[in-house]
């Protein structure tokens, strides 16, 4: 795969670490304690830690080799998780904590949601929905569609790529209630929604583009198909029946809108067949009062029947796939753990061989048995510590790699198709080197126990 | 040649603490990469293109979820056939897809049943993998589908849905339609599914929906249901040859009946690579990153195990060469002894996930694609006598060949 094309697309500027740094306590109180843990032992033991490090250096190929092979099964972790928590920043942030999606009853995703103009003409009157200084309601009817597109396939087959593709009535209303902006030099598609592919307007239908705005995921996807980073005002592309001209780029990184095609609703609708609206979404004052409108709606809206629900809450539940993925990960990061386990346990207990009679003459100079263990406990820890650390650091490198996947709600659930930045933010980290510990402890505290249990005489002769 | 083998293995035995931890973590990381494989054996088995015995797609050509009118059922079940000369496909089947809760206003996976409304007979025919069941399966399958055509209300369930609906076979139930808006439909559940790839779905006999649908305007004035006009979602034709596919395929394109919608007309392959384009990037990573990763970090863990191994038994080497042993000869019985522990282990490694995959926990269950479950295939005891073998020899050529470069004065001028 090539890099243009692969999960290794482009890498962003990071945010500050600090943005990205809210530490939560089931991954910061257990790091402590391990920290807390290893520096106590520091300073109880009584055999001082450079001569652990000591032995490291000398046995370095071994000590090498053994911090590798933490090195990648963090730096694996640590990317895996990274595109997980990828997905969740995408379906944590698309929506607006004072939207309200209204879907048809029953419908599990705006993909199966069809709802009538006349049925839900007046659902954007409700008292709860905020209007605008004209006093028009903030609200944005929505015809949400997945198209097929062609793509260049392997071996000479044709292959296609789905695209998503958002009706809109009214383009600026709605990125005022999706939160939306355009990039400079971009506009919102006219109320034609079509022009002639050189930019001048007045042309047969025939020769005209549909007018598209574009998410950025989905603006560097075709942006690839021809060898640009993205596409760019101006450009022209197909898709379905038509071609489509490029007016505008969202800022839409970090949401799914990022993936989305914005046309206008009237002409996107009948070109793939839907006469209905998928979704609306209603702007209101703030989280509580999307939940009582929402609710009001669906309980008491009798034109028809309808499924309203505050967007954040529609956004939360497109991630069962999400949770699958991690539970995936998860399985896979502990069983590779397991096997780094094994190979730190053979490295200590060959430490430990290979320095028999070292921890006799310890044991002669009146080091206790305790002593012992907490010595060679800490050198697994070192090993574990700095393969860790430098797997973070490596798993780092892929923050803001870009890559394609779905987020869905599981079964029935519609789902979206989407181009994501993998996220290693501060969570990820210290869930690599929490793993790297437990590894470190878990190998190290067997042979540390053999090592305590040595006679020192036997060890001697 | 059988004494070197025997030496093999006395020096395996010798420590046998090491021995056992190497080939554990061996087997533990084998596992790992028998899991991503099988997900990758399968997902290329599904898209590598046939060259007989094809089954083609026809669905919606621009939109997804595919819609079409049920009207095209007939015509394109017969591949478009209008003349003499046209190609008819050996086999077809339509698909509709009803989704449905147990009780109205509930979304949580324990209440929702997904099912294939079809005509019952295609499930022995049509269906991936119900084509070649084992004979007990086959015969029940066979009575399932007796009782299908039957009863246009009975509804066959996969194992594990069933036991997520907390239902039993025999037991009536009523679904609220989550896609018919309306149609609301009661059945008794009258078997079960086979085990594996489509044990948390359910099948339905299609006459019933389309029923459903047709009598709809009787209690709504005369007005048609919304979904009336596209209750149907895929066709699937079965055709002998690429070059018949072909020809079908040319007759579908071409023929005037499919205007609004437009369709299209794929080979099952193409169009699941298709729709596995969304998830490009994680089967590359999957591919790409993950399965080598695995395996460089089992080369260092047998290479870390080797290299104490030889580093231990240096004077051990320098006797060796004493009593004549050639340089060569050290270098094999430290490559052999990797080898030993990397075949064996990787072996038992493939074997027992094949079993307890398979076998015990009915597929494995990976959040990709519509595939519910992914079994272990024979070939992962190929895989892990491969794996086993190519990370032993990458991880133990360094060690093998510092033994065989031992210095007998040097080694014997350090021994007191």
């Amino acid at each position: 795969m090539s890099v243009s094309t692969s999960m290794f697309s482009h890498q962003h500027v990071s945010p500050p670490l600090a943005l990205a740094w809210r530490l939560p306590p089931e991954l910061t109180i257990p790091l402590g304690i391990a920290l807390a843990v290893l520096v106590l032992l520091v300073i109880v033991g009584k055999i001082p830690l450079s001569y652990n490090v000591r032995n490291l250096a000398v046995r370095w190929r071994t000590t090498v080799l053994t911090a590798l092979a933490f090195t990648l099964v963090i730096s694996l972790q640590t990317v895996m998780l990274g595109f997980v928590a990828g997905m969740n920043k995408l379906t944590d942030e698309s929506g607006q904590p004072g939207n309200v999606m209204v879907l048809s009853d029953g419908a599990l995703d705006e993909l199966v949601s069809n709802l009538g103009f006349s049925e839900t003409a007046d659902v954007d009157r409700h008292p709860g929905v905020v209007r605008d200084q004209q006093g028009e309601p903030l609200a944005s009817r929505e015809v949400y569609l997945v198209v097929n597109q062609p793509v260049s396939g392997t071996a000479g087959r044709q292959q296609r790529r789905f695209v998503q593709v958002r009706g809109i009535e009214d383009p600026v209303v709605a990125a005022r209630v999706h939160g939306l902006e355009l990039y400079p030099g971009g506009a919102w598609f006219s109320d034609a929604g079509v022009q002639s592919q050189n930019g001048s307007s007045g042309e047969a239908e025939q020769e005209q583009a549909v007018q598209a705005v574009l998410g950025e995921g989905v603006a560097g996807q075709l942006g690839n198909d021809r060898g640009q980073e993205r596409l760019e005002v101006g450009d022209v592309f197909d898709l379905g029946p038509r071609k489509w001209i490029v007016v505008g780029i969202m800022k839409s990184a970090g949401s799914t809108f990022g993936s989305e095609i914005w046309g206008k609703r009237s002409l996107v609708g009948p070109m793939f067949g839907k006469e209905a609206y998928s979704s609306i979404v209603l702007r209101t004052r703030d989280a509580a009062a999307a939940r009582s409108v929402a609710d009001d709606l669906t309980t008491n809206y009798k034109k028809a029947a309808l499924q309203a629900q505050p967007e954040t809450e529609y956004f939360s539940k497109l991630s069962e796939t999400n949770r699958q993925f991690t539970v995936a990960i998860v399985f896979v990061a502990i069983v590779m753990a397991i096997g780094g386990v094994f190979g730190v346990m053979n490295t200590m207990f060959a430490a430990i061989s290979g320095r028999t009679q070292d921890i006799g003459m310890l044991r002669i100079l009146g080091f206790a048995r305790w002593q012992i263990l907490v010595s060679f406990f800490l050198e697994s820890l070192v090993i574990s510590l700095v393969g860790g650390l430098l797997g973070c650091a490596v798993g780092f490198m892929a923050d803001g790699w870009t890559a394609t996947s779905i987020v869905s709600g599981g079964q029935g659930g519609g789902g979206k198709f989407v181009v994501l930045e993998l996220v290693i933010g501060a969570e990820t980290l210290l869930a690599g080197l929490l793993l790297a510990l437990a590894m470190g402890a878990i190998g190290g505290v067997l042979p540390a126990i053999a090592a305590m249990r040595l006679k020192p005489l036997e060890s001697l002769r | 040649m059988f004494k070197y083998i025997l030496l093999i293995g006395k020096n395996l035995r010798r420590n046998l603490l090491r021995t056992t931890l190497t080939a554990l973590g061996t087997m533990v990381l084998v596992f790992v990469v028998t899991l991503v494989w099988s997900v990758l054996d399968l997902l290329d088995g599904v898209m590598a293109e046939k060259s007989s015995n094809l089954k083609a797609i026809v669905t919606e050509r621009w939109q997804i979820p595919s819609q079409m009118p049920f009207a095209y059922a007939l015509s394109l079940g017969e591949g478009a056939a209008r003349s003499p000369g046209d190609v008819r496909p050996q086999d077809s089947m339509t698909w509709q897809f009803f989704g449905g809760a147990l009780a109205p206003g509930v979304r949580s996976r324990e209440d929702l049943v997904f099912a294939f409304a079809m005509e019952p007979k295609k499930l022995a025919t049509m269906m991936d993998d119900l084509d070649n069941l084992p004979a007990d399966l086959a015969r029940e399958l066979q009575e399932n589908i007796r009782k299908m055509e039957s009863n246009r209300q009975a509804l066959l369930v996969g194992p594990k849905k069933l036991a997520q609906i907390h239902k039993q076979v025999g037991q009536r139930i009523k679904l609220y339609s989550i896609n018919y808006r309306e149609i609301n439909l009661e059945f008794e559940i009258v078997g079960l599914l086979p085990p594996g790839r489509y044990k948390e779905t359910a099948v339905m006999n299609r006459d019933y929906l389309n029923a459903a649908l047709d009598n709809y305007p009787r209690t709504h004035a005369g007005k048609k249901h919304p979904m009336a006009a596209k209750s149907l979602n895929l066709v699937w034709l079965r055709v002998p040859d690429r070059e018949q596919f072909s020809r079908v395929a040319d007759q579908i394109a071409n023929s005037p009946l499919y205007g609004d919608p437009a369709v299209k007309c794929e080979t099952a392959s193409s169009g699941i690579a298709s729709f596995l384009e969304a998830y490009r990037d994680l089967i590359w990573g999957l591919r790409w990153l993950l399965s080598p990763a695995i395996l460089v970090t089992l080369s260092l863990v047998i290479s870390n195990a080797i290299s104490i191994s030889v580093r231990e038994r240096r004077p051990e080497m320098a006797v060796l060469k004493v009593l004549g042993f050639r340089p060569t000869q050290l270098l094999i019985l430290v490559l052999g002894e990797a080898l030993g522990i990397g075949i064996l282990a990787g072996l038992a490694s493939a074997g027992t996930t094949y079993f307890v995959v398979n076998q015990w926990l009915g597929g494995v269950s990976f959040p990709i694609a519509f595939f519910p479950v992914f079994f272990i295939p024979v070939s992962a005891f190929w895989w892990g006598l491969g794996i086993g073998a190519v990370t032993a020899l990458a991880g133990s050529i360094m060690p093998a060949w510092s033994a065989r470069t031992v210095n007998v004065a040097d080694v014997f001028s350090k021994v007191t």
